[in-house]
């Protein structure tokens, strides 16, 4: 649709603008969190004077009251099983939706469709209080819990639809081959279907580990709270320290970015699965 | 025969148990809560008689809906407000911008690496979205406030998020900001799946930019559209991380929304069933605009 | 093991009231190669599926061997995995994850079979199907032809009692689908054991064949021999379908002219309004001489297949006919047909008889 080079030229500028653009906060909280304050006062582009320091992450990692260095750990131990087992447990079940037929399949299906969109306030509440009779509040289990349930709807869901794409002839090659149901999963499906495996996987610990709701209704002892819920409470009362609160975000966003960089094919192919049915 | 029926169940049994036990049992207990009917097991919740006091309240409550603030036109409106504006503004930039970007880097190069620093929004913990949003709104190092001083725009500096005027908004362009990388990346999944010869055929047959885009593109992206306008609409209407970090619904409620209040409700009042009552509330309005979303999807089976 | 393959009743519906399969019954001997011929939607596939297991008959039972193996009317099902059975599906179904060796070995694993066991039968097969340099290298690194070894030796390395074949031809280059035929058949000899193939290329099936069944709508044309098939076609559609090229199907008034030439009024009835007359190319010769011959006509195009030479030959009684060229032939020129063997068929389609001349 290029008519001309000139066309063209501007277009690729104004594209590089608005990306440029785009990222300027991101680049403004970096700035932020290296510069020392007095520096930025008028503004993180101001360059007169520039001694860029670490000092404010070590600040924000050893915080006296929140310090974000047990955050980051409590999200791991978070994050690595409420992706492994709603992941596992999903896979089985969207197999079964995939493959098998079953009466009230569709009904089922439905509600599956139904509860991704429901809000997480919307069943917070119960769970608050089973959790506080299970004696689960404020534990690792606890909220491990929670997400596993939470993922298990939308994982279910796009596997499903991963699966049902995969020729069945692998399938009913093993089936004649006397390969029970549970060994076809095991060793067939799931190792071809790997791709999106992995694909449900990046988005479900991208997921988990961006939580805060969660984390905010059930974990309240500060030495069990997740790197999300530490970074509000770095945000003083009335003199917010930018330069900690900058620190302290760019640790946390670190992942999830780190992750996207890395994996970033699985992570658009999940994203763009929720609205374009191949 | 029993053992293979057996073996399939095993697939979805552990599942759906953690699903009905964890997801459906609580959604269900919640709705009833809202009418002070308590099903929570093992937890004395509500020891209020069933009825419908919960809803009267919320409806009249001016945290839910402040008709002083419609009328002259000052926040707060109210979180039910909050949450329309917030769609009413956010939808349609997001969607438009989404997609005029997604058509503008079809021929750049290094598009993806664009695509890839707009999306970087939708990457980050809301929190930092949050966190993002306050910074980039502040009157003193924010870059909003620098590029309105540097366009002229000298009466709208300040820190737009203690403000009750602008506060919400403040919230809203930030929502614009972290989201459009969704609608560029679903709206560019789109656009390489029109068929080229498509529009060649219509670049022969004369058409102009213009026509192509609003004749062909965006009638043939009709479903990537709903999708896209589904999946936004329920977001805004979830919205939470960002509103807690940077005005915690404030100030005076200036900037609540339905979620906010919901736990608002919860944490700071302790009234478990109006808590319950907001959290209903927000899921009826969700719901028409799932029903949408889920009849989308299942057409596509 | 050499066991038998017998089917009753066989029928099969696909919601909401698509006849796939109407009552076949058939018995295929220990030790035969029977191929299943039709045109795609026949339901020879789900023929095979149904033997395999894979599909469920809505009536009807297969009998492997002396067990029942799956009876609709009594609820009998046998798994696919308990009917010990090998298949070789269309696109060769290979595990892609899994190297050579482990395809082939997967059964046996499934089996729980010792390592020793396995390694030396896996080790077996491969040899006798000439791959064994293949052992260590995945499906995506060997050619067609290759693959379709592997596929076939995944399926016998079980010892099964009956080998299925599920157009095992189709997916590869026309050079090389010669030397796959002659390869499958030779094992089948060698092994013996009970194979049952569905093609839609009759070539296919003549070459590998001991029995054919021509099946078209989910219904039995003809069972027989490949020769059988050729020389004594049951209907049109036998005879069209088989032969290559396809049999000329004369649609004629009974009163013809050509059918006094060739003798047939005491053949075709009277009381029909219509008969078919079918002269395969191979059994007709057009010759410069044109005394001698039944039907005489002009040449118009010569055509090639093979090593042979034919000739389409505009009669002059309203229709041409494809024969074989004679010395000196060329196009457009006055010709006399010799026949050598026709078919007769009723207005129905049904052959009434053969006449050799």
């Amino acid at each position: 649709m290029m008519r001309g080079p000139i066309k063209w030229l501007i277009v690729n500028v104004i594209a590089w603008i608005v990306g440029v653009l785009w990222i300027m906060p991101f680049v403004g909280i970096f700035m932020t969190s290296i510069r020392p304050f007095k520096e930025i006062v008028h503004g993180w582009w101001v360059f007169e004077e520039f001694h860029p320091t670490f000092s404010k992450y070590f600040e924000a990692l050893f915080h006296p009251s929140y310090p974000l260095w047990r955050g980051l750990i409590n999200s791991f131990i978070i994050v690595i099983p409420s992706t492994i087992i709603p992941l596992i447990l999903a896979a089985l079940a969207a197999y079964a939706f995939a493959r098998f037929s079953f009466p009230i399949k569709n009904y089922l299906f439905l509600t599956m469709l139904f509860m991704m969109t429901v809000p997480q306030q919307m069943m917070i509440i119960p769970i608050f209080f089973m959790l506080h009779n299970m004696k689960l509040l404020n534990t690792y289990l606890g909220l491990i819990l929670v997400h596993s349930s939470w993922g298990i709807p939308w994982i279910t869901f796009f596997l499903r639809n991963y699966f049902t794409m995969l020729p069945t002839e692998l399938e009913e090659a093993a089936l004649v081959d006397g390969a029970s149901y549970r060994q076809i999963f095991w060793r067939i499906v799931f190792p071809v279907a790997l791709p999106g495996i992995v694909s449900a996987a990046v988005l479900q610990f991208a997921w988990v580990w961006n939580d805060f709701f969660f984390a905010l209704m059930l974990i309240y002892d500060p030495k069990r709270m997740v790197a999300t819920q530490i970074l509000p409470l770095l945000k003083g009362q009335y003199h917010i320290d930018w330069g900690l609160l900058s620190a302290g975000s760019v640790m946390v966003m670190t992942v999830p970015v780190m992750v996207y960089a890395l994996l970033h094919r699985y992570y658009v192919k999940g994203f763009t699965a929720w609205a374009i049915k191949k | 025969m029993g053992a293979m029926r057996l073996e399939k169940l095993s697939f979805l049994l552990p599942a759906l148990l953690l699903i009905f036990i964890m997801v459906i049992y609580p959604i269900l207990a919640t709705i009833l809560l809202s009418f002070n009917i308590d099903i929570v097991v093992g937890a004395k919740v509500s020891d209020k008689p069933p009825s419908l006091e919960n809803y009267f309240k919320a409806f009249s409550s001016k945290e839910l809906l402040n008709w002083k603030g419609v009328e002259t036109g000052t926040f707060p409106m109210g979180a039910l407000i909050h949450n329309a504006l917030w769609v009413a503004i956010h939808l349609p930039i997001t969607t438009m911008l989404g997609l005029l970007l997604a058509v503008l880097l079809q021929n750049v190069k290094g598009a993806s690496i664009i695509r890839s620093l707009i999306f970087l929004g939708m990457v980050v913990p809301m929190i930092v979205g949050g966190l993002l949003i306050a910074f980039s709104f502040d009157k003193d190092i924010g870059i909003v406030n620098f590029l309105l001083n540097t366009l002229g725009l000298k009466m709208f500096v300040k820190t737009w998020t203690t403000y009750p005027d602008t506060a919400l908004f403040a919230l809203i362009l930030g929502s614009v900001w972290l989201w459009t990388g969704f609608s560029v990346v679903t709206y560019s999944a789109g656009l390489a799946s029109i068929p080229k010869e498509i529009i060649e055929a219509a670049l022969i047959d004369g058409a102009k930019f213009r026509t192509i885009l609003f004749k062909i593109i965006i009638p043939l992206l009709k479903p990537v559209t709903v999708a896209v306008v589904a999946m936004t609409i329920i977001w805004d209407l979830k919205i939470f991380d960002i509103v807690y970090v940077a005005t915690r619904g404030g100030p005076g409620g200036a900037s609540m929304v339905l979620s906010i209040l919901m736990w608002d409700y919860f944490a700071r009042v302790t009234d478990y069933t109006m808590s319950a009552t907001i959290a209903t509330i927000l899921t009826f309005i969700i719901l028409p605009i799932a029903i949408i979303w889920v009849k989308l999807v299942m057409r596509g089976r | 093991m050499l066991v038998s393959v017998v089917l009753e009743n066989i029928r099969k519906i696909f919601p909401p009231n698509v006849v796939a399969l109407d009552n076949i019954s058939l018995e295929i001997g220990s030790s035969e190669f029977f191929v299943t011929l039709g045109p795609s939607g026949s339901g020879k596939t789900t023929l095979l599926r149904i033997i395999a297991g894979l599909e469920r008959p809505t009536k009807g039972r297969v009998i492997i061997g002396d067990k029942v193996v799956v009876d609709a009317e009594k609820r009998i099902f046998v798994e696919p995995g308990e009917r010990n059975i090998g298949m070789v599906f269309q696109n060769w179904a290979l595990y892609p994850h899994m190297s050579v060796y482990d395809n082939i070995a997967f059964p046996l694993r499934i089996k729980k079979l010792p390592k020793q066991e396995i390694d030396r039968r896996v080790k077996e097969v491969a040899e006798a199907l000439g791959i064994r340099e293949l052992l260590n290298r995945k499906p995506s690194q060997i050619s067609g032809g290759q693959q379709q070894r592997v596929a076939v030796a995944r399926a016998l390395v079980k010892q099964p009692d009956v080998l299925l074949l599920d157009e095992p031809f189709s997916n590869l280059d026309a050079r090389i689908r010669v030397t796959a035929r002659e390869f499958v058949r030779e094992i089948q000899k060698t092994l013996g054991i009970t194979t049952i193939l569905v093609t839609h290329d009759q070539a296919d099936a003549f070459a590998v064949g001991d029995r054919i069944m021509v099946l078209r709508d989910g219904e039995i044309q003809q069972v027989g021999t490949a020769r059988q098939l050729y020389d004594e076609p049951v209907n049109l559609f036998v005879a069209n379908f088989i032969g290559n090229p396809p049999m000329n199907i004369i649609k004629l008034i009974p009163a013809h002219p050509v059918i006094k030439a060739l003798n047939l009024e005491d053949i075709v009835p009277k009381d029909d309004s219509l008969v078919y007359l079918g002269i395969r190319p191979d059994e007709a010769i057009a010759t410069v001489e044109i005394d001698n011959a039944h039907i005489v006509g002009k040449t118009r195009i010569i055509e090639y297949v093979g090593a042979r030479k034919y000739v389409k030959v505009e009669v002059e009684h309203g229709f041409s006919i494809k024969v074989l060229a004679g010395e000196n032939v060329t196009e457009n020129q006055k010709v006399g047909v010799l026949v050598r063997k026709v078919h007769v068929f009723n207005s129905k389609g049904a052959r009434i008889e053969s006449i050799v001349y």
